[in-house]
């Protein structure tokens, strides 16, 4: 199913493998760069920026090719309104074949054109079907599915498991109003069971192919399981699809449940993480414990914002300071040593750190602004902006 | 832990391309298991800093007039003093290479201190008004404060904010969000040339100080304000209509776009490359619609778009052989 040669996949692991040695210091660049040199490899572009900019390049030349089809078609009849998409998303594929036989992988050519097939299937069956989600849905899951297998592309799957997610909603809905009301608690055993499916999978795999691709799936089980059962997604959901008002002292069935749902399940990510070590898993929880605080916040204001952000901060400075004090000297497991072998396990973390050392300035500063400029109406730097 | 990175080490010596004592030391090191929380934690560190600083700032800003005025200046003067205490006490002093606290922590001290200096002195501007009418002044203070720190305890951050007061000083804000909004340059034409003259400014400022050996890692920073602040001004020039200024523009953007391709190479810097491609890009292609600007499209517009998917096959062409000779040469 993978149109790549598998030697060249087992060449960039081996190549990746050796960046890594060689930046842990175990390794010198020498023999780095002889490692490289001796193995054939993909074209390929590992720098997220040069990647995105290939990116925004190929879906220029996508939509080119698209605007010369329609050219020919316009002068066809109206019949080309109909079916143009499908031509568009044939392309798209046919695009995505001929950089996957050149050796282009994940380099940002083959991401526009893989992206734009997925969307013009979408955007077909939406015009066949005149905008039949449950159909739609379905055909970009199957889509977005085969592309994955084909190329491995990794944010295929991402989509793969959004468009699954919404063929069950979809697929819920069609049973009425009892399909809405019972949607929470299906989407969390669905999500629950993938989670446990895609793990076995992971442990039995013999291949390293699909590692990172069922580690996404992976973890997005876990985000739609802490999502299914939020009490703020289920409250705000409930009153969009089912039309309940809640009225002041009332509240949603089972409201006891997602409470509790809503509190537990961040703290059992959190501990669960630095248990099994998984780092995903940890940042994942990370993300959960501050939606769960912004849910409280958000029906119980106990505090103004500006009170709540200042005590925030003191005490995420406490945690932060007295884990790294404890941790410090620390020599195995759990430390706050940085790691010397920055794996691809770490994957999440150091992309993370890659987009913010080459982006660098920009979050910093953009943070930072509120206060120097826009908050600044008061500062001297606002009042000389408007003068 | 990942089996697949063990697999792949076991390869890599199978090919004998890692020695066996190699890999001996790997896994000697694997099996210690570590689980770093170095980034995370430092991460909260900062985060803790963000929410405290603009926690203070909007409880400042909404009770401007209900707390004495005197209390609050006392208390952000203490939680300053604090700060800047310990800042100095575990400092090495000032050194013209890059240093690094012993404690991460005191990093994060050193961003929290001058931030909430630029608030104490903006509060203080509105409420008192020491500098009267001067707002430069106001602003250009705590530029000086942010700069110092920045040098003294050789911290990026606060660098940058230092840079966005500096501009904040010459009427521009080139904070991200505004540099991409781009509404600067619209309403002020003169506005334009500050912005340039800014930019070189910076510029110049990295030269000298890689001259006298002068924290040279603060380079990178100085060049990609410069970058994006000389080009985003130029690039909205090159839509003006006023006679032929747009020319001088598309040379500004010409000149500057030959200096970062230079400097980049210098600094190795790919970030610097890229967006200096991305920005000479964009400004070729308004060069070319403008110079097309005055023939009747009317009869030729089929020609156009079929031409169209051959101009970007050429110049995706283009781009890989610059990124290809960019990698070799830094590698070299």
């Amino acid at each position: 199913m993978i149109v790549y040669d598998k030697r060249l996949l087992d060449n960039l692991v081996l190549v990746e493998e050796a960046k890594s040695l060689e930046s842990a210091g175990f390794i010198s660049k020498e023999q780095k760069d002889l490692i490289k040199k001796e193995l054939p490899a993909f074209k390929r572009q590992s720098n997220i920026l040069v990647r995105l900019g290939f990116f925004l390049l190929g879906a220029f030349l996508y939509l080119s090719i698209c605007g010369v089809i329609s050219l020919f078609g316009l002068s066809g009849e109206s019949l080309f309104f109909d079916i143009c998409c499908y031509i568009f998303a044939i392309a798209g594929f046919a695009g995505a074949e001929f950089l996957a036989h050149q050796n282009y992988y994940e380099h940002g050519l083959d991401d526009a054109f893989i992206l734009g097939a997925i969307l013009n299937v979408g955007f077909a069956i939406a015009i066949t079907t005149e905008g039949y989600e449950l159909i739609i849905a379905i055909f970009v899951a199957l889509a977005s599915f085969v592309l994955y297998r084909r190329y491995l592309h990794l944010l295929s799957l991402v989509i793969f498991c959004l468009a699954a997610s919404a063929v069950l909603f979809y697929g819920l809905f069609e049973f009425g109003s009892i399909g809405k009301a019972i949607l929470p608690f299906v989407a969390m055993l669905v999500s629950a069971g993938f989670y446990f499916f895609t793990k076995k999978i992971i442990s039995n795999l013999k291949d390293s192919y699909y590692y990172k691709g069922l580690l996404i799936a992976n973890s997005f089980c876990l985000i739609l399981f802490y999502l299914s059962c939020n009490y703020l997604v289920v409250r705000e959901l409930s009153a969009m699809l089912l039309g309940i008002e809640i009225l002041p002292g009332k509240d949603i069935p089972f409201a006891i449940f997602f409470h509790a749902f809503t509190l537990v399940v961040p703290i059992l990510y959190l501990v669960q993480a630095i248990k099994t070590k998984d780092r995903i898993m940890l940042w994942i929880s990370f993300l959960a414990i501050g939606f769960s605080i912004y849910t409280i916040r958000f029906y119980y204001s106990v505090l103004p914002i500006e009170v709540a952000l200042t005590i925030g901060g003191l005490v995420l400075f406490a945690i932060a300071y007295f884990s790294i004090k404890k941790l410090k000297d620390k020599e195995t497991g759990l430390t706050f040593k940085p790691d010397r072998i920055n794996n691809s396990n770490a994957l999440l973390n150091a992309e993370a750190l890659i987009v913010a050392s080459t982006f660098g300035l920009k979050p910093e500063v953009k943070t930072e602004s509120p206060m120097d400029f826009g908050g600044g109406g008061f500062s001297g730097g606002g009042s000389e902006g408007s003068f | 832990m990942n089996k697949f990175d063990n697999q792949a080490t076991e390869a890599l010596l199978e090919r004998k391309l890692i020695t066996e004592n190699q890999y001996q030391e790997i896994t000697v090191y694997r099996s210690l298991n570590i689980f770093s929380l170095n980034a995370e934690l430092k991460f909260f560190l900062y985060l803790s800093v963000l929410l405290f600083t603009s926690g203070i700032g909007v409880l400042i800003y909404n009770n401007i007039d209900t707390i004495g005025h005197i209390a609050i200046l006392s208390i952000l003067l203490i939680v300053i003093g604090v700060c800047f205490y310990f800042c100095f006490k575990n400092s090495k002093g000032f050194q013209k290479s890059e240093v690094k606290f012993e404690h991460p922590v005191l990093e994060y001290l050193v961003l929290a201190a001058s931030i909430l200096t630029c608030i104490f002195i903006g509060y203080l501007q509105f409420q008192y008004k020491p500098f009267g009418t001067h707002y430069g002044l106001a602003t250009l203070i705590p530029t000086l404060v942010s700069f110092f720190c920045a040098y003294y305890f050789d911290n990026k951050s606060v660098l940058t904010i230092a840079i966005t007061g500096l501009a904040a000083y010459v009427g521009l804000s080139v904070t991200p969000q505004d540099l991409l909004n781009n509404n600067n340059f619209y309403s002020d034409q003169s506005l334009s040339y500050s912005a340039i003259m800014l930019g070189v400014l910076l510029v110049l400022w990295t030269i000298y100080s890689s001259r006298i050996q002068l924290k040279t890692h603060f380079n990178l920073i100085f060049l990609t304000f410069a970058l994006h602040i000389i080009s985003i001004a130029s690039i909205s020039n090159l839509i003006n209509d006023y006679y032929g200024i747009w020319l001088i523009f598309a040379f500004i953007l010409a000149g500057s776009s030959y200096y970062f391709y230079k400097v980049s190479h210098d600094l190795k810097a790919i970030s610097l490359y890229v967006f200096m491609i991305v920005y000479a890009y964009i400004g070729f292609n308004i060069f070319l619609f403008r110079v097309f600007e005055h023939i009747d499209l009317a009869d030729i517009w089929m020609l156009l778009v079929i031409s169209l998917p051959a101009y970007f096959i050429g110049s995706i062409i283009l781009f890989i052989k610059l990124i290809k000779t960019f990698n070799k040469q830094i590698a070299a």
